[in-house]
Parts: structure tokens; C-alpha cells; sequence
């Protein structure tokens, strides 16, 4: 029984950081219709802007913290000018946003790479190490955190959506593009600001994967697993990004707690399409004709 | 306008190719006669790049230092190195590259048994000998019982490496019960999991848990719970020292305190800097141990050079090169067959002990492994220990 | 011919081998897959099974490799093909990733050691016979009816359905197809490396294989045969730049994108009568341009 409990926390913890990454996905989504491939990158970005500010700068935490999804969020403004917005004016079909997309993240891995050089670095301790202990349960101290921040995130960003001017501006363009420029919606700020917000959350995810586990050049690996966890829960969907990364990680972590950690993820694909033979939207999606 | 550029872009990429075909080829035949071309292979990108970097600096700085003590053989000293990325094709390209183009004498590296595999159909065209460094799976030399005429090696091999921590384990730390985590796709974590646990079955323990994750997976508390379940004596993690860190760091969270074994893949300052405490009292086989005089100077001529700290890779590129400039020497000519020849029949002193390259294996021959045990954040060097008996 | 440039060729005739599979279904029946690498995985190990453990021949054993590629489609084909979009792509991706984690695992191919020894059959010679066939085949296929009913599903899949194309059916011949050529790529490329590693079959391997179609233009089969050969070798080009070398690639890829988003023959063929039209018209501009020149040019 503790083994199960234990199991499932250990779930809720990594699902807690896919939730993360895959909102800033799949808040883009939303409003392109495409996967960007790049967000990987700009959380790579934000845990090497997060270490360097914590060491080189020894700035406290909350200024390195706020900074770096700041900075995040200029990088991702920055890729969506120059990779994207050309795109955009010429019209071209979702696949050449995808392709430009991983143009964008080879870059990003490999300039990192090639200037501050592949070797991983470990972020200074801020929080204690030691976790809290409930009989032989043990709870990390970083994962409550990164479940609240998660939780925060996801709540400020449904408020922004749901109840602000901008919100609304952004709800529009997602619904149809051409129809709001028209009503007056200037749907290229818009874009702008959907893309800053996703790299501001991009950037919280960097620093906060990064205290948890470390900062390496291939942290934009990880996000195909975020990536996957928003298809699961419905692209374009923020809380079915939530609740299908939560559900992919404690499935995951079941798999290799009872069943084979070396066909972990086997098991978690072959339920993925499972799931989208039977709700080819995912969990939470709009309608697939939407998209069409 | 666009259109125009790309356009050019297009041409310039013809054309650069074209060039860097001449340009290639007018260099190698003017200056084959007084300099010596060795050419080296590895990751300078993607995830063994740590290594990779550290090794080809390793070789510059020694080539450097030959130079300016007049060469071998009369000869200047000219190291050509390129990136693998860590992949198979690419290794079949580079080395291709090294022996068609650039017509090196010998090759050193990679580090990466699945990349040192496939380039023997190569140098065996090309009949260039190859110094590999830490590809430590025994096909790299010898395959189907036959030995590759130009693979050569200055490590020793899977099959002992499991061996002797099993035996290790078994005989001097006295586990009975041993849980194994492993990276499902990787060719060196399998192998070293293989032959671990054939030996501590046969040793008389039990192995209570065998665990995977993927490659590039960082959280592994899903299989140390698991694992803790079974409570072991010892945990065999045989990989590399990044998820070493988290790996340990994870089980030390989990209240989980068995004390915790690894191979070659984990003596790196990083290890210590990320894990100091979950990796305490932990052991590790090794190539050698770090405190050794022997290798003192190396590290303190490459911390001068280039201001931080050898990787294991660095000491075994440095015997690898030791090997060949010998081999050189004793070949008595530029001719890489008569150097494959001289390195079949080489016995040496190295840094990482003695290399006496047995004939049928190509292997270092009778080299011991050290066992190391990580205390107050040290690498404190235990006892030379040899499996097999 | 020198082993390296050779080599180089080889590898370009391997990639371009699925690249021709991939440009069927993405360039003429826009469906976009992220799992051709498993595709390739799939032939190649089928194709070493046999001639390793069976003493095949080099072409049967390519067959039957594309053969078993083209079975196993079959399977992904029948529950995916009707997702759309992005849940096509990430069920590709997780059917690619999927069978790269079984042959980690089948200790029968060595997991993820690796498979060596395998023999040396492949060379530049049946590589470019193997190739030109393909080419030829697709081009056919192309411009018969079915061809002309996967390109009408690419355009307007709903539009299709309505006047009759059955699209399961073509979306389904066209992956079957697709996936045979990326197997007898895979089956090539174990004749070539002599060694099979799951590793080799990575996403990487997918997308590289994507980039090269949109680079070479999507509908075109010269434009797949101008990208394989020029974006193999560009990773060459640029070795001597060590560590930035990828940095350029992906900067390439995104300048590409946005200063020529079709590719570069998007939807164009290089035939012979097409080539004849292209030097027509640039002698005609030439003279109209120098003709031009008297009166002042306005060009």
C-alpha cells in the first residue's frame, strides 16, 4: 500500500512538471494550429538563463526566477519574428511551421552547445534537499512547489483568457483568425502576446526542471513527453494539457512500478492511441472539425 | 529579391563542396612528406559531447607537446578530428573521411562501442589501424571468434568490467541481494547489466530487482520505488554520471540507503558536485586509480592548458596516443600497415597501466581494474581487483 | 571513385529511398508522418534477419523487408488513418519511438548493442538501379488515377470523399507504399553500415527524413532526389566547422523555410520536356534582354 501511495506521488510530481511544459504548448496551439517544436528550446534556455543569474549574477531567487521568464519570453517573441511571421504573411500550410519549428530547436540545442559548451550544470541549493516525510512516504519539498506554481499558472492563465480585454482578443483569434482582424482585433500584437506568455511559461518550466533535476543542452528532449501529453488531453486545451500530463506521468509511473519499466512506454503509447481512436479530439480537444 | 538569395544560397553550397573536395586533396599529397596525419573521432555534440571534447583536447595538447620536442620520427605531427555526433552513420562517414580524404596514418577514438562497430569494414579498405578509447563491447575487436586486423582498443571489456564489480560485490562487500537500474537503450548499459548479472548469479547472490529506464529520462523514482520494495544489498547503475546524480540523489529521497555500485561511466567532478551526499560511500570500477603519481603530471598539464579538469576519456585518448606514437616509432616508417603491425606488438607503460595488446584480441592485455569508493567527496582509490579466477 | 565521395553517394541513395516513400505520403497525399525511421527500422532488421540467419540474397531480402515494413503500416494504418492532423503525426511519432523501445529489447538483435556483422551487399550500383526503379514507379503512380486521387485528398479531403474517392482506401495504399520504400531504404542501409543499432532509428532519423522532403518541395519527386543529395552532403560541407556545424544546419533549415517555403522544386518536375522548356525560356529572356538593352534596360 505505502509502495502504491508512493507510486502515485512520485506521478503526481512528474506530471506536475509535463503540466508545465505542455501548457505554454498548448496555449500556442491554440492559437497557430501548430506544434511548436521550439518551446522545447525555450525551456532549455530558461533553466541556463535561471543557473547563470543564480551564480555568475548571485541575484536572489525571486529576481533569477521572474528574470529568466522574462528573457524566455523576449526568446520566444524573438523565434516567432523570425521564424514564424514570415511564414504567417506567405500563408503557408501548418507543415512548414513545423519544419521551420525544428530548425529553430536544432539551433537552440546546439548553439548552447557550441558556446557554453554540453557539460550539465547543478543549480545551487535554495530549497532543502530533504523531503517531508509521512510515516515512509516521502514528498519532495520542490514537488509541492513546482504543483503550486504549476496550479498558479494554469489559474492566472485562465483568468487572463477568460476575463481580460486581451483574454477575449485571444479566445477570438484562436476561434478564426481572419474574422477578428476584421472586426478590428489587431491579431499580430495578439500573436505576440500569446507567444510571450508561452515563453514566459516556457521559462518558469526551465528553472523549475532545472532546481529539480539539472540543466543540460537536451532538456528540450524531455518536452516531447509534454508534447504527447497535450495531444492526450486535447490540443489546444489548457486544462486538458493539465490534466493529461497528471494522467500520462501516473500512468507511466504505474506501468514501471507493476507492470515493466522497460516497456514503460510502449504501454503509454499504445493508451495514447488507444485513446484517440476512441476521442480522436483527446480528452478535452475541440472539435476536430475545428481544425480541419 | 528572396528568391535571388536563395538562389545563391544553393550555389555556394555547390560550390563550397565542390572546393572542400580539391582543397582536400592538394594539401594531402603536399605535405605527406613532413608531417605525420593522425586522425581522431567522437562526440562533439549531442549527449557524450563531455567526453568527446575532453578527449580531442586531450589530443591537441599532446600533439602540441610532441611537436615541440621535434615530432616523431624526424616528422611534424598534424591531429585531424571530427565530430560523430555520437551516431553510427556519422562515424562511417568521419571515418571514410579521415582515410579517403585526408589520409591519415591512424585513427583514435570513438569513444562509443556502437560507433567503433561499423567503421572496421572501413579500415579495413583503407588498412588504417584504429585506437578506440572507451568502447568497451567486446564485438568492437574481435567478432564471430575473429580478430579485426585494424581495431584496436586501450580499455578493458564489458564482460571483465561486470565481472569485477559482481565480483566485487559479492566477495568483498559480501551482498547477497542485488538490484540492477539500467538504461534500456543503451548498447554499454546493457552490456555492463549482461555480464552482471551472469556473474553474481554465479558468484551465489540473487538478483532481486532489473529495472530500465530510456535514454534521456530523468526521473527515475517510478523503479527505485520499486526497488526499494525488494531491499537490496547493493544497486548496480551502470551508466552515465549525470543520471548517476539524479538517480542517487532520487534514492537517497526515497529513504532507500543500499549502497550503491557503477562502472567507468561515473568518475566525473560533476557527479560529486551534483550528489555529494546520496553518492557517499558508494563504489565504482575504474581504469585507474585518479591519486596514482604516474598520472599527476597529465592532470596538471591539461588543468594548465585548458583550465579545468581531465575527464576519464582525457587518460585513456593519452595512452591511446601513447600507443600509436610508439607504434610509429617502432614501425619506422609513415605506413599505415607497418603501424598496425608494431601495434599488435606493443607493450607499454601508460598512465592507465601496463598495454601489452594481445594478439588475438586486440585487446589490452591482463589490465587490471581499480576499484574506487567515493568518501568526503574524494575518489579514494580501494585495491587493483581482477574477476575470473 | 573515392570511398568517401562514394560513401557519401550511397548514403544519399539510402536516404533518398525513403525520402521518395515519404514524399508520397506527405508531398502527394499530405499525411505527415513522424515514424518513417520505424518504418526503416522494420526493413532493415527483417532484410539482415534473412540474409544473416537465412543466406537470403541481397534483393529478395530487400523485398521482403519493404514487404514487412508495408504489413506493419497496414496495422498502424487501420486505427490511425482517420485521425487528423497534429494526432496523425504524434501517433506516428509514438509508433516510430515504439519500435525502436522493442528492439532495445530483443535480445535476438542484439537489443541495444547492436547487430554487426551483417554483410556488405550494398553499393553505389544497385543503390542508383534500386533508386531509378522507385523513381520510376512513383512517377507512374503519380500520373495514373490513384495519383491523381491522393494529390485531390491532399488539396480537399472532404471535397474528395463527396465526388466518390474512396480516401481510407487511397491514404492507405499510399502509407503502405510509403512504408515499403522506407523498409528497403532500412534493409539498404544494414548492407551498407554492416551494423544495426535501434539507435540509428531514432526520431532524429524521421525528421531529417522531413526536412529533406519539404526542402526539396513538397509534390515533387525531383525536388525529394535534388534534397536527399544536397542535404546529405551539407552535414559534410560543413564537418570542418566542428562544433557550430549544427548550429548552421538549423539555421539553414529556418532560412529555407522562410525565404522559400515550397521547397525547391515545390510541386515542379525536372523531366527531360520540362528541362527543354526552361532552356527555351531562358534563351527567349535573353533576347529579350539584350534586345531590351538598345532601348535602355527596364528588366
Amino acid at each position: 500500500m505505502t509502495e502504491f501511495l508512493q507510486q502515485l506521488i512520485n506521478g503526481l510530481s512528474i506530471g506536475s512538471v509535463y503540466a508545465l511544459m505542455a501548457v505554454g504548448y498548448s496555449l500556442v496551439y491554440s492559437i497557430m494550429n501548430f506544434s511548436n517544436f521550439a518551446h522545447g528550446g525555450v525551456i532549455m534556455f530558461g533553466a541556463y538563463f535561471g543557473y547563470f543569474m543564480l551564480t555568475v549574477y548571485d541575484l536572489p531567487f525571486p529576481v533569477a526566477f521572474i528574470g529568466s521568464a522574462i528573457l524566455t519570453a523576449l526568446l520566444a517573441v524573438a523565434i516567432e519574428r523570425a521564424a514564424y511571421s514570415p511564414l504567417r504573411e506567405r500563408k503557408a500550410p501548418f507543415l512548414y511551421f513545423i519544419i521551420s519549428a525544428m530548425g529553430a530547436s536544432i539551433f537552440l540545442e546546439n548553439i548552447i552547445i557550441a558556446t557554453i559548451g554540453p557539460t550539465f550544470r547543478t543549480y545551487p541549493q535554495i530549497f532543502p534537499k530533504e523531503p517531508f516525510r509521512i510515516g515512509s512516504l516521502a514528498i519532495g519539498r520542490l514537488d509541492l512547489m513546482i504543483f503550486a506554481i504549476s496550479a498558479i499558472c494554469l489559474l492566472l492563465l485562465i483568468y487572463i483568457i477568460d476575463y481580460t480585454k486581451i483574454g477575449k482578443a485571444i479566445q477570438a483569434t484562436a476561434y478564426n483568425t481572419k474574422a477578428s482582424a476584421l472586426m478590428g482585433v489587431n491579431t499580430a500584437v495578439i500573436i505576440i502576446i500569446v507567444f510571450a506568455l508561452g515563453g514566459f511559461l516556457a521559462g518558469i518550466a526551465g528553472v523549475m526542471f532545472g532546481m529539480k533535476y539539472t540543466v543540460y543542452p537536451q532538456i528540450g528532449a524531455i518536452t516531447i513527453k509534454s508534447f504527447i501529453a497535450a495531444v492526450f488531453g486535447g490540443l489546444g486545451s489548457l486544462p486538458g494539457a493539465v490534466i493529461g500530463s497528471i494522467l500520462l506521468a501516473v500512468i507511466e509511473t504505474l506501468t514501471s512500478g507493476y507492470l515493466s519499466s522497460q516497456y514503460r512506454d510502449l504501454i503509454a503509447f499504445a493508451l495514447l492511441i488507444g485513446v484517440l481512436i476512441v476521442r480522436p479530439m483527446g480528452l478535452m480537444g475541440k472539435t476536430t472539425e475545428d481544425k480541419a | 529579391m528572396k528568391k535571388k538569395a536563395f538562389v545563391l544560397l544553393c550555389v555556394l553550397l555547390v560550390f563550397s563542396l565542390a572546393l572542400s573536395g580539391c582543397g582536400q586533396k592538394s594539401t594531402s599529397t603536399g605535405a605527406a612528406n613532413d608531417t605525420i596525419k593522425i586522425g581522431w573521432m567522437g562526440s562533439l555534440s549531442g549527449d557524450q559531447a563531455v567526453w568527446g571534447q575532453c578527449e580531442f583536447d586531450t589530443v591537441k595538447m599532446l600533439v602540441e607537446e610532441a611537436n615541440a620536442k621535434g615530432g616523431i620520427l624526424g616528422k611534424k605531427l598534424e591531429v585531424i578530428g571530427y565530430d560523430t555526433k555520437g551516431d553510427p552513420q556519422e562515424a562511417v562517414n568521419v571515418a571514410k573521411r579521415l582515410t579517403g580524404e585526408d589520409k591519415v596514418v591512424a585513427i583514435l577514438g570513438p569513444n562509443a562501442s556502437g560507433n567503433a562497430i561499423p567503421i572496421a569494414p572501413v579500415l579495413e579498405a583503407a588498412k588504417v589501424p584504429d585506437i578506440a578509447t572507451v568502447a568497451t563491447n567486446p564485438k568492437v575487436t574481435v567478432l564471430d571468434g575473429k580478430v579485426k586486423p585494424y581495431n584496436f582498443r586501450v580499455c578493458f571489456i564489458d564482460p571483465y568490467q561486470g565481472a569485477v564489480a559482481a565480483g566485487y560485490a559479492a566477495e568483498v562487500l559480501k551482498a547477497k541481494n542485488a538490484a540492477i537500474l539500467y538504461d534500456v537503450g543503451d548498447d554499454y548499459s546493457q552490456g555492463l547489466t549482461q555480464f552482471f548479472e551472469d556473474y553474481f548469479v554465479k558468484s551465489g547472490g540473487t538478483i532481486v530487482a532489473k529495472e530500465g529506464f530510456k535514454s534521456g529520462d530523468v526521473d527515475f523514482r517510478p523503479q527505485l520505488s520499486k526497488i526499494k520494495a525488494t531491499n537490496p544489498d547493493v544497486i548496480f547503475m551502470p551508466y552515465f554520471f549525470k543520471e548517476v546524480a539524479l538517480s542517487a540523489n532520487q534514492a537517497r529521497e526515497l529513504d532507500i540507503n543500499a549502497t550503491l555500485l557503477g562502472g567507468d561511466g561515473w568518475p566525473s567532478e560533476q557527479l560529486i558536485s551534483m550528489a555529494k551526499d546520496a553518492v557517499e560511500g558508494s563504489y565504482f570500477v575504474n581504469h585507474l586509480d585518479f591519486d596514482d603519481p604516474e598520472v599527476q603530471d597529465f592532470k596538471a598539464r591539461y588543468k594548465a592548458k585548458y583550465s579545468k579538469d581531465v575527464e576519464l576519456n582525457g587518460y585513456l585518448v593519452h595512452d591511446a596516443f601513447l600507443l600509436l606514437s610508439d607504434s610509429i616509432q617502432r614501425a619506422g616508417e609513415v605506413n599505415s600497415e607497418k603501424i598496425a603491425a608494431a601495434i599488435e606488438t606493443a607493450n607499454i607503460k601508460g598512465i592507465t597501466g601496463k598495454i601489452m595488446i594481445g594478439k588475438d584480441t586486440h585487446n589490452p592485455e591482463g589490465k587490471d581494474a581499480a576499484i574506487i569508493k567515493i568518501v568526503d567527496g574524494k575518489y579514494v582509490f580501494q585495491q587493483k581487483f581482477a574477476a575470473g579466477k | 571513385m573515392n570511398t568517401y565521395i562514394e560513401g557519401i553517394l550511397i548514403l544519399a541513395g539510402i536516404n533518398l529511398m525513403a525520402v521518395l516513400g515519404l514524399s508520397l505520403l506527405t508531398g502527394f497525399t499530405g499525411l505527415f508522418s513522424f515514424g518513417h525511421a520505424g518504418f526503416m527500422a522494420i526493413g532493415g532488421y527483417a532484410s539482415a534477419m534473412l540474409t544473416v540467419k537465412f543466406h537470403w540474397p541481397l534483393i529478395p531480402a530487400l523485398l521482403a523487408g519493404g514487404l514487412a515494413a508495408a504489413l506493419i503500416s497496414a496495422v498502424i494504418g487501420k486505427v490511425t488513418l482517420n485521425l487528423k492532423g497534429d494526432y496523425f503525426c504524434i501517433a506516428t511519432l509514438g509508433f516510430g519511438e515504439a519500435i525502436r523501445l522493442i528492439l532495445d529489447n530483443v535480445q535476438y538483435f542484439g537489443g541495444a548493442r547492436g547487430w554487426p556483422g551483417i554483410p556488405n551487399y550494398t553499393n553505389i550500383w544497385n543503390v542508383i538501379a534500386i533508386n531509378l526503379l522507385a523513381i520510376v514507379i512513383l512517377a507512374n503512380l503519380i500520373r495514373s488515377r490513384h495519383g491523381r486521387n491522393m494529390i485531390a485528398i491532399r488539396e480537399e479531403e472532404l471535397a474528395s470523399q463527396i465526388i466518390g474517392i474512396n480516401v481510407f482506401k487511397h491514404k492507405m495504399v499510399s502509407l503502405m507504399l510509403s512504408a515499403s520504400y522506407a523498409g528497403i531504404a532500412g534493409g539498404l542501409m544494414a548492407h551498407y553500415m554492416t551494423f544495426l543499432q535501434p539507435k540509428m532509428f531514432s526520431l532524429v532519423k524521421s525528421t531529417e527524413l522531413i526536412i529533406i522532403v519539404i526542402f526539396g518541395g513538397l509534390g515533387s519527386i525531383s525536388g525529394s532526389v535534388l534534397g536527399a543529395l544536397v542535404l546529405t552532403a551539407l552535414p559534410e560541407v560543413l564537418r570542418s566547422f566542428s562544433r557550430w556545424r549544427l548550429v548552421c544546419y538549423g539555421l539553414a533549415v529556418i532560412i529555407i523555410m522562410i525565404s522559400r517555403p515550397e521547397g525547391l522544386l515545390g510541386g515542379y518536375e525536372l523531366t527531360p520536356s520540362s528541362i527543354k522548356k526552361l532552356y527555351n525560356r531562358i534563351i527567349t529572356k535573353k533576347r529579350t534582354r539584350s534586345q531590351g538593352l538598345g532601348g535602355g534596360d527596364t528588366l
